[in-house]
């Protein structure tokens, strides 16, 4: 009897094997993970030179992982295994505390700090050293600095990467954000922050900028989707709830429109249709944008605003811009600093670093 | 090609045993040795070709060892098999290390040769040189059919990490094997349970290891986190290799020697080498140390012949003075084994706690990248150097990790195997037996979708 059942077991066990095998073998490849936001690698191409130089191999590797059957489930699996069996802090880098996932960001790398220090010089040495512009910088704290610490997780030095970017940059104005913000104003499953939470940081900035500051009644709390899923979502593989995602609408903000130096196109504030691709947080400004500037029809005024922005400027800005007739963003990961003069014209327009502390300790990308 | 990767296990294996099992019983090796060859190709293209010579070469001095009708001339090719494979492994895998070694001692510049290591040289080395030399010996007839010789060196489920597996253990089951629904059931069995070792033990001791090596500030107790994480990461990685070794190995009908048997309840540095890689403490034993006279010469004599085999032992498993040292370290602590027979009197406890602390600072040393890293990492371990006891950062790891560590430290043990014996043999067993494989397949794969490439830590041997 027990020997019957060990055989069943086995075949029950070869049977998944040859299934999982068939699948591998037949079903056709995926181009996207929604979860991970990325392309699949394809079956790469054969050739003898591939072969003999092995980079076929490589690849075929890779496209075996990932047009693997159910990956997300198995990925989900790993994850379950690493947090609940063996009891590990994180997953690939990648905790979850009181249900808000985070990255383990440590430590504090100097080099990179140092870098992007010298590439927001060069900015101003070049263009802004020499006009009456008012400068600004606001370091956006990631979600590690709510939540690591005080949770046991591994944190970079904070304080000295706020220090080190104000002393770094003297012809700058510091704006702390820190007190304003709490870990509830970012999203679970995602490193952004919630624009619906962010007023007081604009009432912030607006306030050492020198602006009217804007209010929460001039605002919409509108629900775009219900079913965000953050970058940490896919990254985790944890089963996680989705989150909402709102913009905040107003006349103001429906009057105006947002060019883009790239197409030579203009768009709107929020692009709806970045709601249906693979990251939702996109609805924002586009998303990802070298160069944009937003008109302000309505404006009192006749100030402008330069952002020199990574993600987190999206959501923000918008916020930002009933105070200004114009406002641009730039984003350096996209354009060399050297095209700017070919676009904008530096003369006397507000100007406003607002970095996340992830791009500043890993700032290989700016340009 | 890795045994922990997506394409052996959906794609080589499932190919490898439909055509095994569909051919003809005449053919079987045939479809062993082209499997064994697009295996050991797919990670190493170019050294398919350097294989194949040196499978040449061994069947030729083979077939001339047993037509010479001189012992001389028995001799002379003996000794042409072990000069030209010792020399290829020599150019292959030591040029570089005696180059290097040289031009530090003399100041000269001689150019490097700068050769990629091939996979698995060290191991199928060892197994050809063990048939030429059983063949000049008279222990093992001649073997005369070249595809038998070339599945034998080419067994694809030991080839590039072992055990090694000597040609007299083969040579029948070569010519002649059964195949049986229970061996079948075994072979899977033990290679998902190597498989488990690797992926789910292994690799995740490396990870820790990895995380050490990029900590910003290591602690004292971070070094010996390390330390102990190298210890499993090895015994895991390995005797997981191995048990996925032997258990395809059993069912293409071939029955390997087990090549570890918990090496860490060892009780003296002497019987650590009985339990640790026994396959190759064998291998150096039969045809290294016994020819040298073994024992059973002077006392000079016999110091040399320890330090000559433990030198080689090191040197085998690479060619950097860490390894020299580790094997050195280890020929002195069984010449004080035997010199100093009091040890043997300790209490049992004391004797595991004295085998642990020393294997695991030679692994600190066998696992450093230079020596410089070794006397880094030992220093850190005893706190010399202004490293802190602990840091904020380590006692992170070491809750990530706690589980781990101490599952790893009662699976080194016979714990797991008896407690599942136990219950195997029981109706629970039976049922419990088969859904633990699945899960362990599963869980496996699961690693395998989620993480990256991670190869063998014996593959650079």
């Amino acid at each position: 009897m027990n020997k019957k059942l060990r055989n069943a077991g086995i075949v029950a066990l070869l049977l998944l094997w040859m299934a999982l095998t068939a699948f591998l073998w037949f079903s056709p490849p995926k181009a996207l993970s929604v979860a991970e936001r990325r392309p699949l690698q394809q079956m790469p191409e054969f050739s003898l030179e591939n072969l003999v130089n092995g980079s076929f191999m490589g690849k075929f590797e890779e496209y075996t992982l990932d047009q693997f059957p159910l990956r997300d489930g198995f990925r989900r699996l790993k994850s379950i295994f690493s947090y609940n069996v063996l009891q590990q802090q994180d997953n690939n880098g990648i905790y979850v505390q009181d249900g808000y996932g985070g990255k383990l960001e440590y430590p504090l790398n100097s080099v990179s700090v140092s870098y992007a220090q010298k590439r927001f010089s060069h900015i101003y040495e070049t263009y802004l050293k020499d006009t009456d512009s008012k400068i600004y910088l606001c370091v956006v704290p990631d979600k590690g600095y709510y939540l690591a610490e005080d949770n046991g997780y591994p944190a970079m030095d904070y304080e000295k990467l706020f220090a080190d970017m104000s002393a770094g940059m003297p012809w700058a104005q510091p704006v702390d954000v820190t007190q304003t913000l709490e870990i509830t104003d970012y999203y679970r499953t995602d490193t952004h922050w919630r624009q619906e939470k962010l007023v007081k940081v604009a009432q912030r900035l607006c306030d050492a900028m020198g602006v009217t500051p804007p209010k929460e009644a001039d605002f919409t709390q509108t629900l775009v989707t219900q079913d965000f899923y953050g970058v940490y979502y896919g990254q985790a593989a944890l089963p996680m709830e989705s989150e909402p995602l709102y913009i905040m609408e107003s006349q103001l903000l429906s009057a105006c429109r947002v060019y883009n130096h790239e197409t030579g196109k203009y768009g709107h504030i929020y692009d709806m249709e970045k709601l249906a691709g693979l990251d939702p947080y996109d609805v924002y400004l586009s998303g990802p944008q070298a160069l944009l500037t937003i008109e302000n029809p309505n404006a009192t005024t006749e100030k402008e605003l330069i952002v020199f922005r990574d993600s987190f400027g999206s959501a923000l800005t918008p916020l930002l811009v009933q105070g200004y007739q114009r406002v641009t963003l730039v984003d350096t990961r996209y354009i060399h600093p050297t095209l700017l003069s070919q676009q904008l014209t530096f003369d006397g327009q507000d100007v406003l670093f607002l970095y996340s502390t992830l791009i500043l300790n890993n700032s290989a990308s700016l340009k | 090609m890795l045994f922990s990767s997506v394409p052996f296990l959906y794609y080589f294996l499932p190919a490898v045993l439909l055509c095994y099992f569909l051919v003809p019983k005449g053919l079987k090796n045939t479809v062993l040795l082209v499997f064994s060859l697009a295996f050991y190709a797919w990670g190493e293209p170019k050294y398919v070709l350097l294989m194949l010579a040196t499978i040449a070469l061994f069947y030729i001095c083979g077939l001339a060892i047993g037509k010479a009708n001189t012992q001389s001339l028995k001799k002379l090719w003996l000794l042409v098999s072990v000069v030209v494979g010792v020399g290829l492994l020599a150019v292959f895998k030591y040029a570089d290390f005696f180059i290097g070694s040289f031009n530090a001692a003399t100041g000269l510049s001689l150019p490097f040769l700068r050769l990629a290591l091939p996979i698995g040289i060290s191991f199928y080395t060892f197994q050809c040189l063990s048939y030429t030399i059983d063949v000049y010996r008279g222990n093992v007839p001649v073997q005369k059919n070249p595809i038998r010789f070339g599945a034998y060196v080419t067994l694809f489920p030991q080839l590039i990490a072992g055990p090694i597996v000597r040609y007299i253990d083969v040579a029948r089951e070569l010519e002649n094997r059964s195949h049986s629904w229970e061996n079948f059931r075994y072979g899977i069995r033990r290679f998902l349970i190597g498989l488990g070792k690797k992926i789910l033990l292994a690799d995740q001791f490396a990870l820790l290891i990895k995380l050490f090596r990029q900590a910003p500030e290591p602690s004292v107790l971070f070094y010996w986190m390390y330390a102990i994480a190298f210890m499993l990461n090895i015994y895991f990685d390995f005797s997981g290799y191995s048990d996925m070794a032997i258990g395809l190995g059993r069912i293409f009908g071939f029955h390997f020697h087990e090549n570890f048997n918990y090496p860490y309840l060892s009780k003296s540095v002497t019987e650590f080498w009985r339990r640790w890689h026994m396959s190759l403490g064998s291998w150096f034993r039969d045809y290294v140390y016994i020819p040298m006279g073994g024992n059973r010469v002077s006392r000079a004599r016999w110091v040399l012949n320890i330090l000559t085999v433990w030198l080689l032992t090191g040197l085998w498993h690479g060619a950097a003075w860490n390894f020299v040292l580790w094997g050195l370290l280890f020929a002195v602590l069984l010449l004080i084994e035997k010199w100093v027979p009091a040890l043997q009197r300790l209490p049992q406890l004391l004797r595991h706690l004295y085998v642990l602390l020393l294997i695991c600072i030679s692994f600190v040393l066998f696992n450093a990248e230079t020596l410089t890293q070794a006397g880094a990492d030992l220093l850190g371990m005893f706190g010399f150097g202004g490293v802190p006891l602990v840091t904020w950062e380590t006692l992170y790891y070491l809750r990530s990790f706690a589980v781990l560590l101490i599952v790893g430290a009662i699976g080194a043990t016979p714990v797991v195997k008896r407690g599942a014996e136990r219950i195997s043999a029981t109706a629970v067993g039976a049922v419990l037996e088969p859904i633990l494989l699945i899960a362990l397949l599963l869980l496996c794969t699961a690693c395998l979708v989620d993480g990256s490439f991670s190869p063998f830590l014996y593959f650079r041997f």
